[in-house]
């Protein structure tokens, strides 16, 4: 027919194909684009930041979806350093610090309630979480389409058994640059980020490099 | 009688914030004189004892801190301003049932029907001046708190009337129709300082040659809206000693008032603000189909026992659902905390009495407002509604040396969300002796007590030449030994050395540390010597 022929028609057509085919995602800054599969932050699922780079790791993930517009909701995450956010890039503006309540039971009514209007969510997650509220969270999270990034300081193996993260980095600083025995300050660090987790084909390691 | 700007009354206390802070001190048991409140870095109010120093608002801290060093410097708390108001308000209520509490430390209300009851406008003024008096004598114990009262023709010139008043100290009343008279001999600032005129207007009219309010009212409007737009119209009006907008003589849209009924009594403020934000949203969108936004509400409250609360709120440029529904927030709060009430709420009502053209909402230039911001934003009301305004927070620039005072955390419900995610947050200048960047991404808000070591296992000090006595080598924090790989420091830092009660003086290191058995994993730490002991106070996480 005529009208199949129409080249805009046909473009629009394939367009539409492959938006239905990629999944929707968040932007990530350059250095970080490598280490997911897809490219950015895919909507709807978990990335847990683990090591003892993790907060900065995930500062640095969402700093380009806040820059795009998208905003943060920071959901007890304690003693985070706001400086340090700026510095990585995080547009304060669009960041929101929720400090939940102790229950369980509200943790998650205020993790679901943050989920309805903040596009990225970043959590830490308390003592006391059984797996069936980390489901229900990721429900809601997988539902409104937000992006969920974890920070896992130290028990990353407790955290992993409550919630099924997507895309797990875990990271290990392997110098510190500028700082020597009684002179100099810490100027940068290079940090090593092993990806794995359920949506990465093979695990796979990076070098960082993270400066103010 | 002019049908166009109605005849008020004005209460005011001038630099209200400086006062709250003050009495809030004194409430505490610390008496200053010399009080300043700041807001961004800048002075937004301060105390008459801190005016004569030489302190004035829009300065910096330290300039401030340079006139006054003994001054007390008080955040901005906007809560604070509100409910320390609430006596006053409450006091001038029982004269005159309706009044409006626009900002804290203002009270305005239409004299019609308390002046003819009283016996016109001169012993209204002479009235209000006692009760004031004696509510703020109180609140003040003892200490005189400065207020003026004024009335007259519109809101504009009877705020006016009420500052000179303040500085005199007797009551001024603006005879009828001689508004315009009045206000014709002022400057052109006063449309900023009183009625919210953007200062970048007010300082084009100066340099066009308009320094008067005289000289706008003599052009015609029409070349005044072809310049500025609506604000040349609005500005025009008001310097004609009229009120900003015309009133709506259309017939108001039917069913105006929304009134709610609760089931039973309801005791939880939280319930009362979310339902009325519910039926302000109503409201709001029934108001616009009539092309008309809402610039006062009458909200009135009613409990089981029949106690009951009216306030009318005004906004200029027009209340939101989002506004109205924090309004009744305030007045339940105000109201709970006087103790008047016993019951529950079992009816709120929400009247628009001023009403405007709705113009539509002007947009930034570069995108504007998204719905993201308006999605956030009512995840924020609903957060705050749920945990309390302490537990959502938005960061704001302070500046400082310390990680932890650069940024502080304030609440998130008495920020305007919508005007913030257009703006741009940041640190605007490091401060002199503050961490080189870049910062560290852990900072903890109770340091964490830590033990430095040399080889020899003695603890490392510090001597008065900011000398270490001798290398690091081992650090013992949360009962775990970590050996130390590199440190930088000590850097000295002083700060407030003129002010013996808040003077800080320490010592600032960076350590490099990995633990003994896995040598893999290596940390940095930000570690301070203050009053003889070693404190983690920030990480590099």
């Amino acid at each position: 027919m005529r009208a199949a022929l129409d080249p805009a028609l046909l473009q629009a057509t394939t367009s539409s194909v492959f938006r239905h085919e990629s999944l929707p995602t968040l932007p990530v800054s350059p250095d970080l684009r490598a280490m997911f599969p897809e490219g950015g932050l895919v909507r709807g699922r978990t990335v847990l930041c683990g090591g003892d780079a993790a907060v900065a790791l995930a500062l640095r993930i969402v700093s380009q979806p806040t820059q795009a517009g998208s905003w943060l909701g920071v959901v007890g995450v304690h003693n985070i350093g706001v400086q340090a956010a700026s510095e990585q890039g995080v547009a304060l503006q669009r960041v929101v610090f929720v400090q939940p309540a102790t229950s369980r039971a509200e943790w998650v009514s205020t993790v679901a309630a943050a989920a309805d209007g903040f596009d990225v969510l970043m959590l830490e997650v308390p003592h006391g979480i059984t797996v069936a509220d980390a489901r229900r969270v990721q429900t809601r999270i997988q539902s409104r389409r937000n992006a969920l990034v974890l920070i896992g300081a130290t028990q990353k193996l407790a955290l992993q058994s409550v919630f099924q993260p997507d895309v797990v980095m875990d990271t290990t600083t392997t110098q510190w640059n500028g700082i020597e025995r009684g002179s100099g300050h810490v100027q940068s660090r290079e940090v090593c980020v092993t990806v794995s987790g359920r949506r990465v084909p093979k695990a796979q390691q990076y070098s960082l490099r993270f400066v103010g | 009688m002019n049908v166009e700007s109605t005849r008020v009354a004005v209460v005011a206390c001038p630099d209200w914030q400086a006062v709250a802070a003050q009495c809030e001190l004194r409430a505490r048991g610390q008496v200053f004189e010399a009080v300043a409140v700041l807001h961004a870095q800048r002075v937004i109010a301060r105390t008459a004892a801190a005016a004569a120093h030489g302190v004035q608002v829009g300065m910096r801290k330290r300039e401030a801190q340079g006139a006054c060093p003994h001054m007390h410097i008080a955040t901005h708390s906007p809560e604070r301003d509100r409910l320390m108001f609430e006596p006053v308000v409450r006091a001038i209520a029982e004269l005159a049932p309706l009044v409006e509490v626009s900002m804290p430390g203002i009270v305005v209300l239409a004299t019609r029907g308390p002046s003819r009851y009283v016996g016109g406008d001169d012993a209204l003024a002479q009235r209000l001046t006692h009760i004031a008096e004696v509510a703020l004598r109180e609140l003040g114990q003892g200490q005189q708190i400065p207020f003026g009262v004024g009335i007259a023709d519109g809101r504009l010139t009877a705020m006016i009337a009420a500052r000179s008043a303040a500085s005199v100290g007797q009551p001024r009343v603006v005879a009828r129709n001689e508004s315009a008279q009045c206000l014709a001999v002022l400057p052109v600032s006063v449309l900023a300082d009183f009625a919210e005129v953007d200062r970048n207007v007010v300082s084009l009219l100066q340099r066009l040659g308009l320094a008067h309010l005289g000289n706008i009212a003599e052009i015609q409007p029409s070349i005044l809206i072809g310049r500025f737009g609506p604000v040349g119209n609005e500005m025009h009006r008001l310097a004609r000693g009229l009120d900003r907008h015309p009133p709506i003589v259309v017939a108001p849209p039917p069913e105006r008032a929304s009134t709610h009924r609760f089931d039973g009594p309801v005791e939880d403020i939280n319930i009362v603000v979310l339902t009325a934000r519910e039926v302000a949203e109503q409201l709001v969108a029934h108001l616009a189909a009539h092309g008309a936004s809402c610039v006062r509400v009458h909200i009135s409250l009613h409990t089981d026992h029949g106690e009951q609360s009216d306030r009318v709120w005004y906004q200029p440029e027009g209340l939101t659902a989002a506004a109205m529904a924090e309004r009744v927030r305030w007045q339940m709060e105000a109201w709970v905390a006087s103790r008047a009430v016993t019951s529950g709420v079992v009816l709120f009502r929400l009247s628009p009495i001023g009403l405007r053209a709705r113009e539509g909402r002007q947009l930034g230039l570069w995108g504007g407002s998204t719905q993201a911001d308006e999605w956030a934003e009512r995840a924020i009301e609903r957060l705050t509604a749920m945990l309390g305004a302490q537990s959502v927070l938005v960061p704001e620039w302070r500046g400082g040396r310390d990680p932890a005072e650069i940024f502080a955390l304030t609440s998130a419900s008495v920020v305007d969300i919508e005007r913030r995610a257009l703006s741009c947050v940041e640190s605007e200048t490091q401060w002199q002796g503050a961490l080189p960047t870049p910062s560290p991404s852990v900072v903890y808000d109770d340091p964490l007590p830590i033990m430095v070591c040399s080889e020899d296992g003695a603890e490392v000090t510090v001597s008065g030449r900011h000398e270490l006595s001798a290398e690091p080598s081992v650090v013992i924090l949360q009962q775990h030994q970590y050996s130390v790989i590199s440190w930088a420091g000590p850097w000295p830092v002083e700060e407030r050395w003129w002010d013996p009660a808040r003077q800080r003086r320490m010592v600032r290191m960076q350590i490099v540390v990995s633990r003994n058995d896995a040598a893999t994993t290596t940390r940095a730490l930000v570690v301070v010597r203050e009053h003889g002991k070693w404190w983690v106070v920030a990480r590099y996480g």
